[in-house]
């Protein structure tokens, strides 16, 4: 059923308008310049042609089948149509349209009678107030996008601009390997648990990144989110953290009980990766989908200033990550590029052999020796927006160290000249997790330590 | 009575609180450990169930309507003896008509004194949205003023009950402390196991609140409970 969203063979585009600055046109645009290969309908009564193609007045006028139907007219109008599509046999319907449920009063009767006709009909339908799907196959969102990658993330979104402003950027900066984004709006019908069973099940998709206000169904989300995550990471970020409020303080037990404190037991005991802000579900599934997964926690922190070796312990220690002493071998690799009165440690200082060897050298001995190291699961790069730093990214030799050793690198990227840290965030940004500061990475990392620690543990 | 006889008897009833005794009888059933505890709905039964039960006993008013037993002056502790019980039943009696005149008193409750132990507090509530979840909390001060306690969405398997006692602020004082002997953990978490599989049968059930529990270095023993029903 949910295939017919993502993968319909014939699309049409109720509202489809002539007018291109109208969302009508966007949806239709983004649909013709994605990979889409099947039959696209514009229903608009008032038009023979949208865009070049042929336009119908209702969606009942359709010659063939219409195997999924964008609806973006004003809300009092979407209920006629809803009635078309039962009419018509469209099973897959997207709402676009605002002044619903969200709007309360008039607009939730509307909804519930959106809701009584998909029930009748059997049409399964996202949104209303969304944005739909961006994806190669087809995209619905009414901000222009072309382009997007097939790649291995999903975002799951319930605001819709929110997912779309941030498809934009994610899609347009090619930060992140998108594969899809869906914005499932009021969740009249298709919810978050419609979306994580199918992608659990989905091979193309390897990192789930969600955002919801809400949960629709939580007795059906518990187990279904924790079927997902023993098979793949689901990065997760609960809007409206609330105190308890409504909850009917009966007894001793239930008036403590708070929706924040089920939400966050819900969180644990499925397995999901619980994220605090926005840009950790963006970053957290950059870690998760460029890096493999450790098997421990022990890291080893490769860095160009000694000094933040200090900082970065308390903050690894406070992240649950341990530092350990490096192998007598990794020792010895690791000499020729120390002075000889200072011995290798973890953290591994690199002031010295950068100004003898340049970094592009010392990051070969630096960056692979702990990495080659058995008592070693993960590595933080901390780099400086410097000159020096440059030869790096045209040798890409990080790339070229992490793409070695199956174990995962992030970079925190903390001082430097402007000119050089958008440099080093553009270019080794697209292909490895680089961070802003030494708090964020690390935290990043240790949640693919705490993911890859308890994968392993169930594997074994 | 069985657990389906007890819940059959309340619907017939149109009850939807528990007595204890009710509570503790679906509560053992479910392979919950509770204190011996029987219905005497005159004096000369509480002794005869004190002297078969062994002293020293507890002596508590059983009535759905009266839910502050102590404040009620409905609740006598560590009697000793067949004097003291009957002494005890008295006063309870008088107390209770007195705090709560139009409550409907079934007798007194007869119950084996529990030796003092680390005090938990378990219980289950339904949540709105996630259906019913399972609470676990050290007793006492800790769950009035500090609200530690740890939830998980049943059914919960032993994982989450290990997890849940794991995150406890106070788990500390399970591991023994200032001389006290350590709390029995893996039998509590096989507690936790044991009322989410019963809450999971149990549809009907509403609110579980099993407070104080006494856990000891082996075993554990639920001394209060209260249980809720759907309406």
């Amino acid at each position: 059923m949910m295939e017919l969203f993502f993968k319909p063979k014939s699309v049409a585009v109720i509202g489809a308008s002539t007018n291109p600055k109208k969302d009508g046109n966007l949806i239709l645009q983004n649909i013709i310049d994605s990979d889409f290969s099947g039959d696209i309908y514009p229903i608009n009564p008032s038009a023979d042609e949208v865009l070049g193609l042929k336009a119908y007045p209702s969606v009942k006028d359709v010659p063939g089948n219409v195997d999924l139907a964008v609806i973006i007219i004003p809300a009092k109008f979407c209920v006629d149509a809803m009635r078309a599509c039962g009419e018509k046999g469209v099973k897959a319907v997207i709402i676009e349209a605002m002044g619903f449920a969200e709007v309360g009063g008039e607009g939730t009767k509307l909804q519930e009678q959106i809701v009584a006709i998909a029930k009748e009909k059997n049409i399964r339908v996202m949104g209303p107030n969304c944005t739909g799907i961006v994806s190669r196959d087809i995209t619905t969102t009414f901000f222009p996008m072309k382009d997007v990658p097939q790649g291995n993330v999903v975002l799951i979104g319930q605001s819709g601009l929110l997912a779309a402003a941030m498809s934009s950027d994610l899609v347009v900066n090619k930060s992140l390997s998108i594969n899809k984004v869906c914005s499932i709006g009021n969740k009249c019908d298709v919810n978050e648990n419609d979306l994580l069973d199918y992608f659990g099940d989905d091979p193309q998709t390897e990192v789930i990144s969600m955002y919801l206000e809400s949960i629709a169904d939580g007795s059906k989300f518990v187990p279904i989110a924790k079927r997902v995550a023993a098979k793949k990471p689901v990065i997760f970020l609960k809007g409206g953290r609330t105190e308890a409020g409504a909850r009917a303080a009966m007894s001793h037990t239930g008036s403590m009980a708070s929706d924040t404190k089920i939400v966050e037991a819900a969180i644990k005991q499925t397995g999901l990766i619980k994220a605090d802000d926005f840009t950790e579900i963006k970053d957290w599934a950059k870690v998760f989908s460029t890096q493999p997964l450790p098997k421990g926690n022990r890291v080893a922190i490769v860095t160009a200033a000694g000094s933040v070796g200090v900082v970065v312990s308390d903050i690894c220690a406070e992240h649950g990550l341990e530092m350990p002493k490096l192998s007598d071998v990794t020792i010895e690799r690791l000499k020729d590029v120390f002075p000889p009165n200072m011995p290798p440690s973890n953290p591994v200082d690199l002031w010295y052999s950068i100004e003898k060897l340049g970094l592009v050298k010392t990051l070969e001995s630096t960056l692979a020796a702990p990495l080659e190291d058995p008592g070693i699961d993960a590595a933080v790069l901390i780099l400086a927006g410097m000159k020096y730093t440059m030869p790096v990214l045209d040798d890409k030799t990080v790339q070229k160290i992490t793409a070695k050793y199956k174990k995962p690198v992030i970079i925190c990227m903390l001082v430097g000249y402007n000119e050089y840290k958008n440099r080093i965030m553009e270019e080794l940004g697209k292909d490895l997790p680089v961070f802003t500061s030494i708090l964020s990475g690390v935290k990043a990392l240790s949640k693919l330590c705490e993911y890859g620690i308890r994968r392993h543990k169930n594997a074994s | 009575m069985t657990a389906n006889a007890v819940l059959a008897q309340a619907k017939k009833e149109n009850r939807s609180v528990l007595t204890e005794i009710e509570a503790k009888q679906i509560l053992a059933e479910a392979g919950i450990s509770c204190t011996d505890t029987q219905l005497a709905p005159v004096k000369e039964k509480a002794v005869a169930i004190a002297e078969e039960m062994g002293y020293p006993v507890v002596l508590k008013i059983s009535s759905v309507d009266i839910t502050h037993k102590s404040d009620a002056g409905g609740v006598k502790v560590n009697l000793k003896s067949k004097e003291e019980v009957e002494k005890a039943f008295d006063e309870i009696t008088t107390s209770c008509k007195t705090a709560y005149p139009n409550a409907h008193i079934e007798g007194i409750s007869v119950q084996s004194m529990a030796k003092p132990g680390l005090e938990i507090i378990m219980g289950m509530i339904k949540d709105a949205n996630f259906g019913p979840v399972v609470m676990f909390g050290l007793g006492g001060v800790l769950v009035e003023v500090l609200k530690d306690v740890s939830f998980r969405i049943v059914p919960i398997e032993k994982a989450d009950a290990i997890e849940m006692i794991d995150e406890i602020k106070g788990k500390k004082l399970l591991e023994g402390y200032r001389g006290q002997p350590p709390a029995d953990v893996p039998y509590l978490q096989d507690m936790l196991v044991k009322l989410s599989n019963f809450v999971h049968n149990t549809p009907q059930v509403k609110e579980i609140d099993m407070n104080p529990l006494f856990a000891y270095e082996d075993g554990a023993v639920v001394v209060d409970a209260r249980i809720i029903l759907e309406d």
